[in-house]
């Protein structure tokens, strides 16, 4: 039976922690997230016809472009060697020689990189969030407090994808190929789909099946996310309004989060626990 | 209680110190002040239950690699107390058994006990009872050597106090502050040799523990294996080397190519392959040719030479008898050397015959 010692999961987790958290880069990514949250929200601001930070929803909407790209990068980084590369150099033989179970490995890992994670998104929006506030008041409040959540749930899910690829890959190296691809799985997914609604042909508008899709995709379940989080139904530019279709209703968001989240973690509990270190 | 005179290796100051045996005390040495840790000897380490009579069991191992059958219905039984050692050439299947006994890898067929508790059904009570080191042996590159053992303590469960002695006993603490990642390979072993010793296991699987290491590490990784088998525990360590098993072990088993194809005492494989002394002797003059007087003595069973010297193999209670024949006959010995027999040319032996060769 599945029997789980909390103990050895905190052990794990508080190592990964350490050995991780020491890096430098991660004090550097807390400064950098602040700077890009501001800047981003000056820029906006100043489109909206401002001098000053834009609004929360403004800004979170703009600083969306790059937290895609960021925190699912940092997320694979501590990822994607924590099984196969430790069982490349050798150090996992020795742990997996103490009373632990593999299970308890695993989750330990994912609890102490996904602290590791949380943490500059944490401090950072977060400090960037007071920053912009004491400017701009306190308007989406809550939005911004679900985007913080949200970007931080976006890393955990990225943190299992690239966890569930090391338990599976022999080899640091090979590891590093399927972290590439989950990195560029949201590219690959807009031009899969796209090459499809254009062989298909289009008629007026997108068809259901393109806004369905998006569960394949957990870059725009966040993205969407985010957007009901503030209550954003459509995006007004001034002369054409485009309007965010809600066919895919927000529990369906949610639960596929939530999916993409554990079945990584499942799958990667099979291939670890059958695996010969 | 036992009591126990124990001298500082630092000044040579000499103190009384008391224990109950098997106990690990931190020892403070009141003239030079430098810290140490001692271990009382005497009965064998605490552990929670004695299950079994054997400290590791293997029964019919197997573990198959696609098709190339890497440890072939291997078993063994290792007694308690003893030194063992798992020799064999490189790739014979040394770390693929000793891998398989600890679940580190699934075996295909067979069972192993580790202190009595089978390692796929009580994984977590028999792994409680081994301390494990690898054949490449590594650690988390951003941790101290303090912080790393304090997370292998909590690991095992044992009291983090014992890391700090730990790290001096195994000679790191210069080292104290550098991150493990900055370490030499030797300073990385001897952290792996400290890492072992956490929880005093009673069973001890060693994978060639001096591979790659210089002579002084050599010296302090055997002194610790004896060490550790006088306070009662169990030892097994692979190895290629031969005179190092030679030296340590009680027992041994000879692995090649997954199989086992001998397992005795040192001594006793000797016996069993009939490998006898061999005598070395030079005599000025001879120039490559066997004088017919002495093949013709008898007790010798085989005869080579090469230039002035001679190679009688021969059952050991006739040596004398050759040597001083030799002497009668007028030729005069330079040089005499007795071979004894080594585990090398029962190693070799053994292979050859297992691969049906010689």
């Amino acid at each position: 039976m599945l029997a789980i010692n909390p103990r050895s999961i905190y052990i794990i987790a508080k190592k990964e922690f350490l050995d991780n958290v020491r890096n430098k880069w991660i004090l550097l990514l807390t400064v950098l997230f602040i700077i890009l949250i501001m800047a981003f929200s000056y820029v906006a601001g100043g489109q909206a016809g401002g001098d000053s930070f834009g609004n929360m929803q403004i800004t979170v909407l703009s600083i969306m472009v790059i937290s895609i790209l960021i925190i699912p990068l940092i997320s694979i980084i501590l990822g994607f060697g924590t099984i196969s590369g430790e069982a490349e150099s050798g150090a996992l033989y020795v742990v997996l020689s103490y009373p632990i179970r593999r299970i308890e490995v695993l989750l330990g890992k994912l609890i102490g990189l996904g602290a590791v994670i949380s943490m500059p998104i944490f401090l950072g929006f977060g400090l960037g969030g007071i920053i912009i506030a004491t400017s701009v008041g306190t308007d989406y409040f809550g939005g911004y407090i679900a985007f913080i959540f949200l970007s931080i749930f976006v890393g955990v899910i990225f943190l299992s994808l690239s966890i569930c690829i090391s338990a599976y890959c022999k080899k640091r190296i090979t590891s590093i190929f399927g972290g590439i691809l989950i990195f560029f799985w949201n590219w690959i997914y807009n031009i899969v789909t796209l090459v499809i609604l254009f062989a298909t042909g289009i008629g007026q508008g997108f068809p259901d099946w393109y806004y369905y899709s998006n569960v394949f995709n957990p870059i725009s379940l966040y993205q969407t996310a985010v957007e009901r989080a503030f209550g954003v139904t459509s995006i007004d530019t001034g002369e054409i309004t485009t309007e965010f279709p809600q066919i895919l209703s927000t529990p369906l968001v949610i639960i596929s989060l939530i999916i993409w989240f554990i079945l990584p973690l499942i799958l990667a509990y099979f291939f670890f626990k059958r695996r010969d270190i | 209680m036992i009591k126990k005179r124990i001298m500082c290796p630092k000044c040579k100051n000499q103190q009384t110190i008391e224990g109950n045996s098997g106990e690990k005390k931190i020892i403070n040495c009141p003239k030079c002040n430098s810290k140490g840790v001692f271990t009382f000897p005497g009965e064998k380490p605490i552990i929670s239950k004695d299950t079994g009579s054997f400290a590791i069991e293997v029964n019919g191992l197997t573990k198959m690699y696609k098709d190339l059958k890497a440890v072939d219905n291997l078993s063994l039984n290792i007694r308690r107390g003893e030194i063992f050692g798992l020799l064999g050439p490189n790739g014979a299947g040394k770390t693929t058994t000793i891998k398989a006994i600890l679940g580190l890898i699934h075996s295909n067929t067979g069972s192993v006990k580790i202190n009595g508790y089978d390692i796929k059904k009580q994984d977590i009570e028999a792994k409680k009872s081994v301390g494990y080191l690898p054949e490449r042996v590594s650690f988390y590159d951003n941790l101290t050597p303090l912080q790393t053992l304090n997370f292998f303590c909590e690991l095992r469960g044992d009291d983090k106090s014992i890391a700090m002695p730990l790290i001096k006993e195994v000679g790191l603490n210069d080292a104290m502050t550098r991150k493990v990642g900055t370490f030499s390979k030797g300073m990385v072993q001897l952290l792996g040799v400290a890492q072992v010793m956490i929880g005093n296991p009673p069973v001890y699987i060693l994978d060639e523990p001096m591979a790659g290491l210089d002579a002084r590490w050599v010296k302090t990784i055997r002194d610790k294996i004896r060490k550790l088998n006088e306070q009662g525990a169990t030892v097994i360590f692979s190895s290629h080397i031969l005179s190092e098993v030679q030296n340590l072990c009680n027992r041994v088993a000879i692995i090649n190519k997954g199989k086992l194809i001998a397992e005795d005492t040192v001594p006793n494989l000797n016996k069993l392959l009939n490998i006898k002394p061999r005598l070395e002797i030079t005599i000025l003059g001879l120039n490559g040719k066997i004088p017919e007087i002495i093949k013709n003595i008898t007790g010798i069973e085989s005869i080579d030479i090469q230039n002035n010297t001679l190679f009688i193999t021969c059952e050991p209670s006739f040596r004398s008898k050759i040597i001083i024949s030799i002497e009668k006959s007028g030729l005069i010995i330079d040089n005499l050397r007795t071979i004894e027999p080594s585990l090398e040319e029962a190693f070799i032996k053994l292979i050859s015959t297992d691969e049906g060769g010689v």
